[in-house]
């Protein structure tokens, strides 16, 4: 059938001397690169009918709602024999190549631009130097459009952050409640254990989340450093559960080693008598905030106060060493 | 061999050797996952020979004193090189030695999950021995604490959730601590050593009593540990460890974007340059270009 | 029928006068070039599994009792996004590999994006005119990573309601106006209800419009400032070599486009990507260990993970530890990446314009700074696994810190020389990294070795064919006059009328007959 292709192409033509003279129709750029295109027409037709049963099979186990494996390995056959059809027509049974065109300059030619700066320069000149005034008003106008279109844009997306940042639901008397609303009882966590807390009016609370850690034996009151001399009662710590890093819950407590570390970005906090949550490793610059507790007359744990410092990471208003 | 017939061979052979180590990757967490030990039949034998519900003190004694005393003294009382066991109750005793961390290779190394020395037997006989000596501490949970037929899942996964995701993943894959301690993976586990670990809180792990998780809570999260992280729905197919993004980024920057690539090579020309040998483009100097025309 | 919609459009539009410029549009043949494309088929395929996902994820915060088919979460709180996408994975036909495509698509497309930006940048094609489009790459590039982490953040899940938290704190830490910017975003202190419907609409509406617009740019740009080419084959720096859009390209692309296609729904057969279900629903109390964002992100993660515990403090205010590894770091990069081939002209003074890429060992200072500024980044890539890398190597994590927080600095330094001497290496190798050839290695009678290139052998490669220009004055409507002799079709038909007139197409007649093999 075939009585072009096949004869220039492998046989190595020199290579031709640019120009087109040189270039006849059996020159080897017009011949298809498959040495055997009858042999390739085959294999690109059974590409296609195997894209074709691919699909047919995506349709198949789509009816019959099929596993999620199925779905996509019928759906994966088709796209493949499909895209592998074509890539192979077109790379063994289209002239081989290469083909060249030329570039051109990018920029204008010196007329160009000379006439299109004269024609924007006197048009403007005519237009709007002679109305000075008017230009300036126009960009005043424009420029309070601007300044209040962004107020309804930006301010009433969020409220101001103002007092946000600085306070929890934690306040003096506050229950040790649960995540499921009950209150925590003394009794309640073996020595060694933790909880996640929230005060009674917030559970659940992103901000308020708090670990109640016991590290030390009914009756002993645990001093983290001497400014919280009672802070501690019966063995028990809290602390705000939010990383002073990048906000993670640091739930993850070391009970042999005394540690708080938080699962996000693996800062270490240590834990106990005269270890006030001070950050030991890892990025968190900041201690814990502790939350100071009390045990009431029924045997509830309660706070004495809130957090004497915004919980969390930093930002630009918060300022202060502590 | 030309080093075009050894491209050949060798990106083929690399797609495999990649596959190869995907697939030994994934499978070899499975196996570590069902290497673990598993234990049979949940609940208290009693044995009928011993003064102990639990077994035979006098066979527990035999075995404590060859295996365990040279480091917990003769009478579990705590040396140098181990802690006292009096009183740490029959859950502590049988949940380290049923997870095979105790006994340990030597007095100084960590201990991690490996089949267990003892039979199950031999277990409940040196858990008799060592509770006769002192009482207290978690018993080992009886059959009805781990009847999960009516426990509820949904509330095992939350406080699976909240409780041990931050150690051991939510997947239950395990994880590193601080200070070279680990949190172990949890598959593999039975429900008993579930129990026993919330309850008695081995190593590094905080414990849990019952009135911080009541019994019915406690069975929602055995039964969530032992079938929904034992058995994860992968519905979507391989499911790379566990260990979420870090595995997937792997397998769509190698295999996903790798075999686009592999694809464009295909569909692309691989022709060298050729300058070397045939001058073509050698002799325009770079700088020679459309500058002139317009610069 | 077809020839008078043709013609009618032609009327109007002019298709064949600025169509055939197109047909003849020349791209050049190497694998390299089709790179990008990986990245532009992955953003089809992102549209069109995205549009499907869209129809059943509700973006919603709104708290539920789920009671769908998936047992251990039945009676959970979850938000309605996390139920929906739940369902759309479990009872949704095909919703489930609608999703897995969809997120291994993403990977596959920030992949694409950073392998083709690497081309890019070790071939020195981002020089004089390209600079514009080397700017709108990287911008390309960051909507990307954003756009991923957005989608990422949609289902709600326990671990990307963790990334969302900690992308709050880092907006929290900008100075000034950090608290405006948190509070404004999320309408309110974290994690108010407002962050999923309004990360949805930038997800699906804004950024991939702004993206698709980019494209388009880049793209155009590519058709006005035409592709860049290696030497070699009769390239020079006032042409193009390689294979017309019409056809040999167009079915290589389509091809391709389906391959990209066929990988992403064999991974999304395959291999599970994001299991919401077992990462349950996000509660901002609960938190699981081995957290880690995609992987486009890691990097960022990473460097969180190795900054040193350090903040500003000033009178007052305070510049928070998270800025400098999340917001100076990103920054910078990307100011730098964007000024580079500006930078790049100052320090070579080159300003020229430049057609013809560069082989990297060609400029060996360029790609060994190259190959250095990706290993910075990759070692931070690592550094977003230190917790599961301490964990599969059974070595301590605080070792594992401390190695990536000196591998930062020493890696790079490293692989600066290292690259360097490579490349100096490979120019004076002999046919070096060819592979196609291969070495003879002599021993002298003095004992050393010195390697030459072996001949070819006949049929060891194909001959080395010049191009054939298509759009040289003679050549107008010489391809067409082919095609008019066996087709009466329009664009036969069209194309004669254009070319009949111009002078030396008569002496082009018959000489461009196309191959019977090419039909």
């Amino acid at each position: 059938m075939s009585d072009l292709h096949g004869q220039g192409g492998r046989a190595g033509a020199a290579p031709l001397a640019p120009g087109i003279e040189t270039v006849g129709p059996d020159a080897p750029q017009f011949q298809v690169a498959a040495a055997h295109p009858r042999g390739m027409e085959r294999r690109v037709a059974l590409l296609f009918i195997v894209g074709l049963l691919g699909f047919a099979g995506f349709g198949a186990a789509y009816w019959q709602n099929s596993t999620n494996y199925f779905l996509g390995l019928s759906l994966g056959v088709g796209f493949l024999g499909l895209g592998a059809g074509m890539v192979a027509w077109g790379k063994y049974l289209m002239p081989r190549g290469p083909f060249s065109e030329s570039r051109h300059p990018l920029g204008p030619s010196v007329e160009e631009k000379e006439k299109f700066v004269e024609d924007f320069a006197s048009r403007g000149k005519v237009a709007l130097q002679r109305r000075g005034f008017l230009v300036k008003l126009l960009s005043l106008a424009s420029a309070v459009f601007g300044i209040v279109a962004a107020f309804p844009l930006l301010r009433s997306l969020g409220p101001l952050p103002k007092k946000l940042f600085y306070t929890t639901a934690w306040r003096r008397g506050s229950y040790l409640t649960t995540a499921y609303g009950r209150r925590v009882h003394v009794d309640d966590i073996d020595v060694g254990g933790v909880l996640t807390v929230f005060p009674g009016d917030d559970i659940g609370g992103a901000l308020s989340q708090t670990l109640l850690i016991r590290v030390g034996q009914p009756g002993e009151n645990v001093v983290t450093e001497p400014s919280r001399a009672n802070w501690g009662p019966d063995g028990y710590l809290a602390f705000s559960k939010v990383c002073t890093h990048a906000g993670c819950p640091v739930g993850l407590y070391q009970r042999l080693t005394q540690q708080l570390l938080c699962p996000c970005h693996q800062s270490l906090f240590d834990i106990g008598p005269g270890r006030p949550a001070v950050p030991v490793f890892g990025p968190a610059p900041r201690p814990l905030p502790q939350l100071p507790l009390r045990v009431d007359s029924r045997g509830y744990l309660r706070a004495r106060a809130g957090y004497d410092e915004p919980v969390g990471p930093g930002f630009w208003e918060r300022g202060g060493t502590t | 061999m030309t080093t075009r017939a050894l491209r050949r061979v060798l990106v083929p052979f690399a797609v495999v050797v990649l596959a190869v180590a995907l697939g030994v990757f994934v499978l070899g967490r499975s196996h570590v996952q069902a290497g673990s030990p598993a234990m049979e039949n949940p609940g208290i034998q009693l044995t009928a020979s011993a003064a102990s519900r639990y077994g035979s003190i006098t066979e527990g004694r035999t075995l404590f004193e060859a295996s365990c005393s040279a480091c917990h003294g003769a009478g579990a009382q705590g040396s140098a090189l181990g802690p006292s066991l009096l009183a740490r109750g029959a859950a502590t005793i049988d949940l380290w030695l049923s997870t095979g961390w105790m006994p340990l290779a030597e007095p100084t190394a960590q201990p991690v999950n490996k089949p267990p020395r003892f039979d199950r037997q031999q277990i409940l006989d040196i858990v008799a021995f060592v509770t006769s000596l002192a009482p207290g501490g978690v018993s080992i949970p009886s059959a009805a604490a781990l009847n999960l037929k009516t426990a509820d899942v949904a509330q095992g996964f939350d406080l699976f959730s909240l409780n041990c995701a931050p150690c051991h993943t939510i997947t239950g894959a395990g994880d590193a601590l601080a200070d070279g301690y680990h949190a172990p993976p949890l598959h593999g586990v039975t429900a008993r050593q579930v129990y026993e670990a919330v309850r008695t809180g081995p190593s590094n792990m905080p414990p849990f009593g019952p009135r911080q998780i009541t019994p019915a809570q406690l069975r929602g999260i055995i039964k969530y540990v032992t079938q929904e992280i034992e058995h994860p729905a992968s519905p979507g197919g391989i499911s790379l460890g566990g260990v979420g993004p870090v595995a997937e980024g792997f397998v769509g920057l190698f295999v996903g974007t790798g075999a686009c690539l592999l694809a464009a090579f295909w569909v692309g020309d691989r022709t060298e340059r050729e300058d070397d040998e045939h001058g073509g483009g050698q002799e325009e100097d770079p700088k020679d270009g459309l500058e002139g025309a317009h610069v | 029928m077809i020839d008078a919609v043709y013609g009618w459009l032609d009327d109007r539009l002019n298709i064949s006068g600025s169509g055939r410029k197109l047909v003849n549009k020349i791209f050049p043949d190497h694998w390299s070039f089709m790179l990008g494309e990986i990245a532009l088929y992955s953003f089809v395929i992102l549209l069109a599994t995205g549009v499907f996902l869209s129809l059943y994820f509700i973006p919603s915060s709104k708290q539920i009792v789920y009671t769908g088919s998936y047992v251990p979460l039945r009676g959970l709180h979850v938000s309605e996004a996390y139920a929906s996408t739940i369902a759309l994975s479990f009872n949704v036909r095909a919703g489930l590999l609608m999703r897995q495509m969809h997120h291994w698509s993403a990977n596959i497309f920030l992949g694409a994006i950073v392998v083709h930006m690497c081309r890019v940048f070790f071939t020195s094609g981002f020089r004089r005119p390209r600079e514009l489009n080397w700017i709108i790459g990287v911008n390309l590039l960051i909507l990307a990573i954003f756009n991923g982490f957005l989608g990422y953040s949609l289902p709600d899940d326990l671990i990307s309601g963790t990334g969302i938290r900690i992308s709050f704190s880092i907006l929290e830490s900008i100075p000034f106006v950090g608290s405006y910017l948190a509070t404004f975003l999320f309408g309110g202190q974290f994690p108010g209800s407002a962050i999923i419907p309004r990360f949805f609409i930038i997800h699906v509406l804004i950024l991939p419009a702004i993206i698709a617009g980019l494209l388009g740019a880049h793209l155009a740009l590519i058709v006005r400032n035409k592709h860049t080419q290696f030497r070699g084959r009769g390239a020079t720096e006032k042409n193009v070599v390689g294979a017309p859009l019409w056809p040999t390209f167009f079915a290589k692309t389509n091809g391709f486009l389906f391959l990209v296609a066929a990988v992403t729904a064999i991974l999304g057969a395959a291999v599970q990507i994001n299991p919401i279900w077992l990462y349950g629903p996000y509660v901002p109390y609960h938190v699981s260990y081995a957290v880690q964002p995609d992987w486009y992100m890691g990097w960022l993660d990473g460097a969180l993970r190795i900054m040193p515990s350090w903040e500003i403090h000033l009178p007052g205010h305070m510049v928070p530890n998270a800025f400098f590894p999340a917001i100076l770091l990103p920054g910078v990069t990307f100011t730098l990446l964007m000024a580079w081939p500006f930078v790049e002209q100052r320090i070579t003074g080159d300003r020229l314009e430049h057609h013809l890429l560069e082989r990297p060992r060609d400029r060996p200072h360029h790609t060994a700074l190259g190959a250095a500024t990706l290993s910075f980044y990759f070692v931070l890539f690592g550094a977003s696994a230190t917790d599961v890398l301490a964990n599969y190597l059974s070595v301590s994590l605080n070792f594992v810190l401390w190695f990536f927080r000196i591998a930062i600095f020493v890696v790079p330094l490293v692989i600066y020389p290292m690259t360097l001497k490579i490349c100096r290496e490979l120019q004076h190798t002999p046919g070096g990294g060819k592979t196609k050839r291969h070495n003879i290695v002599l021993r002298s009678p003095e004992g050393g070795y010195s390697t030459v290139v072996s001949q070819a052998r006949p049929g060891d490669e194909p001959p080395v064919l010049e191009p054939v220009p298509l759009d040289g004055p003679e050549l107008v409507g010489a391809m067409a006059t082919g095609a008019d002799r066996r087709s009466s079709g329009p664009l036969g038909a069209a194309a004669t009328g254009q070319g009949g007139g111009v002078a030396g197409a008569s002496r082009a007649r018959g000489v461009f007959r196309i191959p019977r093999s090419y039909r």
